[in-house]
């Protein structure tokens, strides 16, 4: 029949078009695309993952580990091959240590290809996760922080960021030694994100360990002791620093409030920070000795030179009288020193003249970082010679008007205790076993001068000095205490119930091998730097003397 | 138009020393002889060479496809295909042997068969309240949906073979075609689109064949227009879904996958970037696409990316060619037949594999919609090969029965 002929060929020759078709589209992804779309199932199917560097770990200087870590995965979802999001958070809830409904909200949200479950979960743990054989986790490896000692040191050891960089104290400052060198790696995986095949492009290098002056078991005593005076005070902060002044090598630096370095993140901001370092105060009666020793260096005073001192001095508008009222008195430079005299510092500072004064605040440091390995060091302020008023005089040379830290004063002192160098304190005696360069010094004292200023120090702790109720049996201790106002910051005039207690401090008097430094910002209930501060100091000394088997002197 | 004879059989006269092509000797000719029973294998050589050679590539393919889809049974796939085509190839020649005629008779009784079939399908997935396709026997779950596409050609081709003289009438054409829409809503409803779309195109395939007029086709063309902008667009507007979102997606996806965020787009993304990663000779066994996952069905549905991308646009070729050669043979039998029922049903089997091989292939390189059709002998699958095999077999008997009747009458059939 000729009509199904002819539809017989009618649809033979459509089949053959549309059979042509498809043969010439499948030639053109073959041949013309064929490159480009093999690139694409490449790069569909390799990636190039990035394998974290160890980090080098942190210990101190007996090899105590105080910040280490360790291989961790961060665990994420791709919820769109999620097949049944409740059944795998059911099976993940006890593996995450979270609640299964709230992981199965972030399974089930399918607008999103790739949702984090958990970070840094330690590696045995990621494991246990990876054998579930969930389709759709995605593990990235990471390098998780871990502070062994909690809370130790852990202002100076500092925090590191999810990603690995670090943010703060020691881990930021030393980062580049610290990460190393990340490696990459090629990893196949199969349409359900498992991986087939792995090679590595690049080896990851690990940090490099950095070895510190710290001494834990100082370090701890001194933040034990911080800690009751926390207690007893409830100040806004605490600071102490333990140096041997020899070297400048720092054995203990200790901050209260405390905070666990493992979870930085839920502690106060004030709590995270290195007062010895950021902490800028009017540092008072501390700063009498440097007045002093300028005047003694230039030949001015001499310890046993008399001075008539009025209850109180007028300069230019200003009139100041000592801290507790006395009659007319005959001090000499040491009693001065000893009993904290405003009047008789002042006297001091005025017969060094203000141009003289001023360039030995700068000789000890003052006004400018102390180049300590620590990140964030404050300046403190220094009132510049040409913005002296006429009342300047009477107040500088006591302690006021200039701010320092904690640690410019800890280093101006060490000057003092190891003959008149000044040297900037460090942290970091070795990185991967290689010491580091000591800081040179600088000579600011003669050491005779010194050597007197260490003698007349000794006198606070005599009787009628500022600390005379501190002692620490066998040993001779000296030191200053200091009482400073604060600015109020509303009024912007000495507040007369804000107060930075401190102390400075070393021993043996004589051959100094430990100096001390303890600030304590707004002390409740007491406000005196021999009475808060001074305390603390010799609790610290006690126990680091003897530690130290330090001969007693 | 009592019969489908084509005007390409020509009259010879049988000398006995003229060579005759599979013609048994032993039963020459001869007007008085009683009529020489059927021989025992009397398969059209070139179909069944075709069919093996496609069944042999299934199996290659399949081998290095699915080696490292089940953990430690790297021949799974492999032996279960084997098992179906032996089992498909069995039942080809046991139709071959059979009068495909007398299925005509039974066309009330196999279109039962049918819609019960489809029904209980129906019913099962209401049972587990999921969408199902198949009825699981013990060894393997079976798919009535796949079997229906032989049946409705078989009773669509008898119900126009009734009514051959009524072919201008309108009401034959709205019969066959109401007769295939009712079980192919059926398994829309399933949902297995695909089906339903091969058993509309087998119905106007059987009418286009047997010489319905052009008229009828315009207005099946409008009314399916019509009908389609009324559940694709108007339905929606008044809140009555008749296709699953899915099913629209699939059919719109394939215009723009890569701005198609959903599953059938990633799908004919990855299995264009298989296709076009086998390049010229394909990848071998840096066929990664296929071994990692990334191709979904690869042992189904995609079978022909796997193709693409183990042997390159060689083996896509080759695949094509043996394809036509199927079609080109079947459609040499349709010519054959003796009658006009036995062109019907080759037509509708000639259709059916047309339609399945174009769209799929289509929808593997990008240039059709995804609707689940397989591929015919090459995808994996029992219910896909055995309702192949069986279709082929009455292709086979279609030949079968045209070179009796042409033995019958002296008569050699033009090869």
């Amino acid at each position: 029949m000729p009509t199904t002929e002819r539809r017989v060929g009618q649809l033979f020759a459509v089949f053959l078009v549309l059979l042509a078709v498809a043969g010439v589209r499948t030639a053109y992804l073959a041949a013309v695309k064929g490159g480009s779309l093999r690139q694409r199932a490449a790069s569909q199917q390799t990636t190039a993952v990035t394998v974290p560097a160890q980090r080098g770990s942190i210990v101190d200087r007996h090899g105590t580990q105080l910040a280490v870590s360790e291989p961790a995965d961060d665990i994420a979802a791709n919820p769109r091959l999620i097949v049944d999001p409740v059944a795998a958070a059911r099976r993940l809830a006890p593996l995450l240590h979270q609640g299964a409904d709230a992981i199965a909200v972030k399974l089930a949200a399918r607008g999103s290809g790739f949702v984090y479950l958990a970070r840094q979960v330690p590696a045995d743990m990621a494991e246990r996760i990876r054998r579930l054989n969930i389709a759709g986790l995605q593990f990235t490896s990471v390098d998780k922080r871990d502070y062994p000692r909690g809370s130790l040191a852990a202002q100076v050891l500092g925090t590191v960021g999810i990603d690995g960089s670090g943010l703060s104290g020691l881990e930021y400052a030393d980062d580049r030694v610290l990460r190393g060198h990340s490696g990459t790696r090629r990893v196949t995986s199969d349409a359900l994100g498992h991986p087939i095949a792995v090679a590595d492009a690049s080896q990851a290098e690990p940090g490099h360990g950095l070895e510190l002056s710290i001494d834990a078991t100082i370090q701890s005593r001194a933040e034990a002791v911080l800690a009751s005076v926390g207690r007893t005070y409830g100040p806004k902060a605490a600071t102490a620093i333990v140096m041997d002044p020899r070297s400048g090598e720092i054995l203990a630096l200790a901050n209260w409030p405390p905070v666990n370095a493992n979870h930085v993140a839920r502690a106060s901001i004030a709590a995270r920070q290195d007062h010895a370092v950021g902490f800028d105060y009017e540092p008072g009666s501390t700063f009498k000795a440097f007045t002093v020793a300028g005047a003694l260096q230039e030949g001015l005073v001499t310890p046993s030179t008399l001075f008539d001192l009025p209850p109180e001095i007028q300069v230019a508008d200003r009139t100041i009288s000592d801290a507790e009222s006395r009659p007319d008195e005959t001090l000499s430079t040491a009693r001065i020193l000893a009993q904290s005299s405003n009047v008789g510092a002042i006297r001091i500072g005025l017969r060094l003249g203000r141009s003289h004064f001023d360039s030995w605040v700068h000789r000890f440091g003052f006004g400018r970082p102390t180049g300590v390995d620590l990140p964030g060091e404050e300046r403190g302020q220094v009132l510049p010679l040409d913005r002296y008023s006429g009342s300047s005089m009477g107040n500088l040379p006591i302690g006021q008007g200039n701010s320092v830290t904690p640690m410019q004063m800890a280093t101006a002192y060490a000057a003092v205790a190891n003959g008149g160098i000044l040297r900037a304190p460090h942290l970091v005696r070795a990185v991967d076993g290689h010491g580091t360069r000591e800081p040179t010094g600088r000579r600011v004292l003669t050491p005779p001068v010194a050597a007197e200023l260490r003698q007349m120090l000794k006198g606070v702790f005599s009787p009628g000095g500022t600390a005379s109720e501190v002692s620490i049996p066998g040993y001779q201790l000296a030191g200053k205490t200091g009482t400073a106002n604060k600015i109020d910051p509303v009024t912007h005039t000495y507040s007369s119930s804000r107060y930075v207690a401190s102390f400075v401090g070393f021993a043996p008097a004589r051959r100094p091998r430990l100096l001390c430094a303890v600030m304590v910002d707004e002390p409740q209930g007491a406000i005196y730097g021999g009475v808060v501060a001074a305390p603390a100091f010799g609790q610290i000394m006690s126990f680091a003397l003897p530690y130290l088997r330090v001969p007693p002197a | 138009m009592s019969t489908a004879i084509p005007p390409t059989r020509r009259r010879r006269s049988a000398a006995p020393d003229e060579p005759r092509l599979s013609t048994n000797p032993i039963h020459a000719p001869d007007e008085d002889a009683p009529p020489a029973p059927p021989p025992l294998l009397w398969l059209d050589p070139l179909l069944t060479l075709t069919t093996l050679a496609l069944a042999a590539c299934s199996l290659v393919v399949l081998n290095g496809a699915t080696r490292d889809d089940i953990p430690g049974q790297p021949h799974y796939y492999v032996e279960r295909q084997g098992a179906y085509f032996l089992v498909g190839l069995g039942l080809m020649v046991l139709l071959a042997r059979m009068d495909y005629t007398r299925l005509r008779e039974l066309k009330y009784g196999l279109y039962t068969l049918l819609i019960g079939a489809v029904l209980l399908v129906l019913a099962a997935g209401h049972a587990t309240r999921g969408s199902t396709r198949a009825i699981s026997l013990p060894f393997f779950s079976f798919q009535a949906s796949e079997l229906g596409k032989v049946l409705l050609v078989c009773v669509l081709s008898a119900i126009v073979v009734d009514r051959r003289r009524r072919l201008s009438e309108r009401e034959t054409t709205a019969r066959v075609m109401l007769l295939a829409l009712i079980p192919a809503a059926l398994v829309i409803v399933q949902p297995d689109l695909g089906s339903g779309m091969v058993y509309v195109v087998i119905a106007l395939a059987t009418l286009y064949i047997a010489g319905t007029g052009w008229r009828h086709f315009a207005a099946l063309l409008t009314l399916g227009a019509v009908s389609l902008t009324l559940v694709l667009v108007a339905a929606p507007a008044v809140g009555v879904t008749v296709l699953k979102p899915y099913q629209v997606d699939r059919l719109t996806a394939f215009l723009n996958p890569s701005e198609n965020p959903s599953k059938q787009g990633y799908q004919q993304i990855q299995s264009k970037i298989a296709v076009g990663a086998g390049q010229k000779t394909g990848r071998g066994k840096q066929a990664t696409q296929t071994k990692l996952n990334f191709l979904p069905e690869h042992h189904t549905d995609f079978i022909f990316a796997v193709v693409g991308e183990q042997y390159g646009f060689v083996g896509a070729a080759l695949i094509l060619s043996l394809y036509a050669l199927l079609i080109w043979r079947s459609l040499r039998i349709l010519t054959m037949a003796k009658n006009l029922f036995g062109a019907l049903v080759a037509g509708g089997v000639v259709a059916m594999l047309m339609f399945q091989v174009f769209v799929n292939v289509g929808m593997t390189v990008g240039i059709m919609p995804i609707t689940g059709v397989t591929l015919p002998l090459l995808s994996y699958g029992g219910s896909s090969v055995l309702t192949t095999l069986l279709a082929i077999g009455l292709l086979q008997s279609v030949y079968a029965q045209a070179r009796i009747a042409s033995t019958l009458k002296h008569r050699v059939l033009r090869f």
